[in-house]
């Protein structure tokens, strides 16, 4: 591969990665990273994950659009629902689901909401967030921002917009949030995980060409690591033929 | 209050045989037989009455909406984001004068409610997501930051099942998977309960019942059968059937025989529409798949100017809501304003890309 592997394509093969065939799953909000993902699985080892639980299924996009809500991203698609199907999705929960926000905090919580101020009388007023459920009906999900700064890594975000694991274990118990909650997370800096027995996010692996410093430089929390920390494996020759060449036609994730 | 399923008559229907949206178990009431105005002569000389188009021009409709909304200023908005939206109803709206909406949707919205509150329209807003998807959308924040409009916090789940409630003629819908957010502690349309049969603590919301909706669909007959062509329908096919009156643009009036050769191709029914405009372009600048795609340009435009009327300059948003939503008299006016055939021709011939 000639080009310069770009931050946005190994977020994309990192979560590509962890998505098993037979699945089923959506991208949520902020689709571009989430979509290029699921759809780079189904290309490499996942050929019978389905995409549903947001109104469509296995949609067949001829190139990557920043949102999924376009009838030009669904392209060919097999099938259409509705909220009211939506409704029955967010209570029975799907195997993988995508979250990102304005603030994301050390236990995975994400805001959508306000940053400063209160709920009616915000700093800054944020988008809010339409589903609610998936985070915690579904098996697991990921949190993948396009940007990681230590203004939107905070050590606690100011509403819990989509929850993650609260404040730990207890909480999260008390909350009866009984599946796994964020299992990880993916920036243009870094992947991030949560120590099993406090919940609360460190850093697994830094993409190449930075250092854990640089992370936690950028990061408005703790990380706590110690020696050296990973370098997060780069996609392989196979993942950035098949993610350029079938996936992001036009280099969206180069962009 | 007892939760009705039965549908005041609007005024557009007030003169017409309505029998529609009554639960089974009550008196079917029959106003037919009642100031029908046309008639017509069949082949052995004898009159009768004829069906009645729900047809209506785009100011007719903004007046009998305007009219609605002031007994009750619960307005609903079909689509979802940038696709679908029922914009030009929006914008004659907004021309007519509406104010102090409390303003619904299908759970994420972004350009229609933002130039609704821009032109100073909305007190209280009921969307879980309000977004330009690409950027925040610039007129709620503006207006929430500065406590003019109330933006209540609500999920999904709490739209959608409030819809159903309405819909189905039931005081609440259940809702079961509600855990863990800060929503929770502020959502107004809520209440917990204990399941009675598991006794767990769940949650219940009570009926959504809009006073007007506003859709906008690919097609309809003149009765206001309405079918949608794009992939997918969003929640309007719940909002009809919960709300008082339903109002549609559509891109096209098809002849009957359309609607007849294929029935199941209906998404709304005739049934719960009230009246129906041939509005070309209606959506714009949402999309209106499979006829025209999003304007992102327009939108985005658009947006600059609500970032700048943030940081002080107003005057350039007040030209647009001139220019657009005041000043034209037609949606022939509008499609000039925004930039006329070569315009739609780009975002038709992008619609039909695959």
């Amino acid at each position: 591969m000639s080009a310069a592997i770009s931050p946005l394509e190994q977020m994309v093969v990192v979560l590509a990665r962890d998505l098993a065939d037979g699945e089923l799953g959506a991208a949520g909000a902020a689709a571009l990273v989430p979509m290029a993902a699921i759809a780079l699985a189904r290309e490499l080892h996942a050929p019978n994950l389905t995409v549903g639980g947001e109104m469509f299924f296995n949609p067949e996009p001829g190139r990557l659009y920043p949102s999924m809500l376009d009838d030009r991203a669904l392209g060919r698609c097999e099938a259409a629902e509705t909220f009211i199907e939506l409704f029955g999705h967010s209570h029975h929960g799907l195997d993988f689901f995508f979250h990102s926000g304005l603030q994301h905090d050390a236990f995975g919580n994400i805001n959508l909401h306000h940053v400063g101020g209160t709920l009616h009388a915000p700093g800054i007023r944020g988008p809010g967030a339409a589903n609610l459920s998936y985070c915690h009906t579904s098996t697991r999900f990921y949190i993948c921002p396009t940007v990681h700064t230590a203004r939107n890594f905070v050590e606690k975000v100011d509403f819990i917009t989509i929850p993650g694991h609260l404040s730990g274990p207890e909480a999260k118990r008390a909350a009866a949030l009984t599946n796994e909650g964020p299992r990880f997370v993916v920036t243009p800096r870094a992947v991030l995980d949560f120590d099993p027995a406090t919940l609360r996010m460190r850093l697994k692996s830094v993409h190449a060409g930075t250092t854990a410093e640089e992370v936690q430089r950028h990061t408005g929390f703790e990380l706590g690591f110690s020696g050296d920390v990973p370098t997060t494996p780069p996609p392989t020759d196979d993942e950035l033929s098949i993610l350029r060449e079938r996936v992001d036609k036009t280099g969206t994730l180069r962009a | 209050m007892p939760v009705t399923c039965r549908k005041v008559p609007d005024r557009v229907s007030s003169t017409t045989v309505v029998l529609r949206k009554f639960p089974a178990n009550s008196p079917v009431v029959y106003q037919g037989n009642r100031s029908i105005g046309a008639t017509t002569h069949t082949m052995d000389g004898q009159t009768k009455p004829t069906r009645r188009s729900k047809v209506t021009g785009l100011q007719d409709a903004a007046h009998l909406a305007r009219d609605a909304l002031q007994e009750r200023p619960e307005l609903c908005l079909g689509g979802l984001f940038k696709q679908g939206r029922p914009v030009a109803l929006v914008r004659a709206l907004l021309a007519a004068g509406a104010k102090d909406l409390h303003v619904y949707s299908s759970p994420g919205a972004g350009y229609d409610v933002d130039l609704m509150i821009a032109a100073g329209a909305v007190e209280q807003v009921f969307i879980p997501g309000v977004t330009l998807e690409n950027r925040l959308c610039p007129n709620f924040r503006s207006a929430v930051e500065a406590g003019q409009v109330t933006a209540h916090a609500l999920d999904a789940l709490t739209v959608v099942g409030g819809l159903m409630a309405s819909a189905h003629g039931v005081p609440f819908q259940p809702i079961d998977a509600l855990r863990g957010s800060d929503v929770l502690k502020h959502n107004p349309l809520i209440r917990e309960i204990d399941c009675p049969f598991s006794g767990r603590r769940i949650h219940a919301v009570g009926p959504i019942r809009p006073r007007v909706t506003f859709l906008h669909a690919q097609e309809s007959d003149r009765w206001g059968n309405l079918r949608h062509l794009s992939t997918m329908i969003y929640a309007d096919q719940l909002m009809a059937r919960a709300s008082d009156m339903v109002i549609a643009s559509v891109d096209r009036i098809v002849p009957d025989e359309v609607v007849l050769d294929d029935p199941a191709r209906v998404t709304v029914p005739a049934h719960y529409v009230d009246a129906v405009g041939e509005v070309p372009y209606g959506a714009h600048p949402t999309a209106s798949f499979p006829n025209y795609a999003m304007d992102e340009d327009h939108i985005d435009a658009y947006a600059d100017l609500g970032d700048a009327a943030r940081t002080g300059d107003r005057a350039r948003l007040d030209e647009y809501i001139a220019r657009h939503v005041t000043g034209p008299k037609t949606q022939d006016d509008y499609i000039k304003a925004v930039g006329g055939a070569e315009l739609f021709a780009r975002l038709e011939a992008e619609a039909r890309k695959e």
